[in-house]
């Protein structure tokens, strides 16, 4: 796990946050997880494929969860209704892609995966021989943690044929 | 969701879990369900990025999962440890990697991320709005259950091809 990929992730989740849902956090200690995750009442998960792949999950508890739909829907929520799990996932994705973007920017183009959405707490998810990068990200409603388990694709050499060339120039 | 998605998949499964494990497979009755899934005991998940993209999981029971890494290693398996889980994990990405070539072939190309491994029944598992196509896999007495969420990609999505050779040629 490279921690050049942590950064991507952090300021794409901040900005994410920030500006969804209004809710400014404050990072807390990176820590490396060789240890299965066990599941907090909301995970979101997605994986990237290309020049970085592997798997990231964002957790974090029914509070936060609630309290993040709300603001973005303008409306207090109690349960974590269907459109609230979309609503979730929906974050998820836009927080990875926007990291994703920035990676490209750097020089490491991957695409992401739709979002899956696990709820309930008490599972073990376990990333195999990646380890996981931790960060808590803390609001007033408790932490959203990220979870990368990534690492430099492994074919990317081999896939440099498939690498996409620009479309040419339109003129007129 | 598309049928034609799913033979690929029974494919690679018939074939990989009779060359890996040493059994003949039959397929059950094929369901479209919507809503969230509970876990299995055991879940690999996979994701699939590309001109067909979503989510493909692998649910059994813990006694399935050890019967296969049991027969994986050739040596019995009762616990499900790290080593174990990595088995099931792998046998996942086989199978799914074997079906992916078979999908380049019926000219869907799409690249796989690494697996995930959920232990623990209970939790919800959601592909929210993509539906997702089960079939029942079948070997000796056990059954492994097999949840496709996949999807063509948007036309305009990423596409990382340059129209060469095949275009040109059929046109001509």
């Amino acid at each position: 796990m490279n921690v050049k990929f942590l950064n991507p992730f952090l300021e794409a989740a901040y900005e994410v946050l920030l500006a969804e849902a209004s809710v400014r956090t404050v990072r807390g200690q990176i820590s490396l997880s060789k240890e299965p995750y066990v599941t907090e009442d909301v995970t979101v998960m997605l994986s990237l494929v290309g020049a970085v792949e592997g798997t990231v999950f964002y957790s974090l508890n029914s509070p936060l969860a609630l309290t993040l739909i709300g603001n973005m829907l303008g409306e207090k929520l109690t349960t974590i209704t269907s459109l609230a799990q979309s609503g979730l996932a929906e974050l998820g994705n836009v927080i990875t892609g926007r990291a994703s973007v920035k990676l490209a920017q750097s020089g490491y183009e991957s695409q992401i995966s739709p979002p899956t959405l696990l709820l309930g707490r008490g599972s073990t998810l376990s990333t195999l021989d990646m380890p996981r990068l931790v960060v808590a990200l803390n609001s007033d409603d408790g932490p959203m943690v990220v979870h990368l388990a990534i690492r430099e694709g492994r074919n990317m050499l081999a896939k440099a044929a498939d690498i996409a060339v620009p479309a040419s120039p339109r003129f007129g | 969701m598309n049928v034609q998605f799913l033979n690929p998949f029974l494919e690679a499964a018939n074939e990989v879990l009779k060359a890996e494990i040493g059994v003949e497979v039959t397929r059950g009755e094929i369901s479209l369900q919507r809503s969230a899934l509970t876990a299995n005991e055991v879940t690999v998940l996979l994701s699939m990025v590309g001109q067909l993209q979503g989510v493909v999981l692998y649910g059994m029971s813990k006694a399935t999962a050890c019967m296969l890494v049991s027969k994986m290693m050739g040596e019995p398996i009762t616990e499900l440890d790290s080593l174990a889980q990595s088995g099931v994990a792998e046998l996942g990405n086989v199978l799914t990697g074997r079906a992916t070539i078979k999908l380049s072939e019926i000219g869907l190309q799409t690249d796989i991320s690494p697996p995930t491994v959920i232990i623990g029944a209970g939790i919800t598992v959601s592909t929210l709005d993509f539906p997702r196509l089960v079939v029942p896999i079948r070997f000796e007495d056990q059954t492994m259950e097999a949840h496709l969420a996949l999807r063509l990609a948007e036309a305009n999505g990423h596409q990382s091809h340059v129209p060469l050779v095949r275009e040109l040629g059929a046109r001509a």
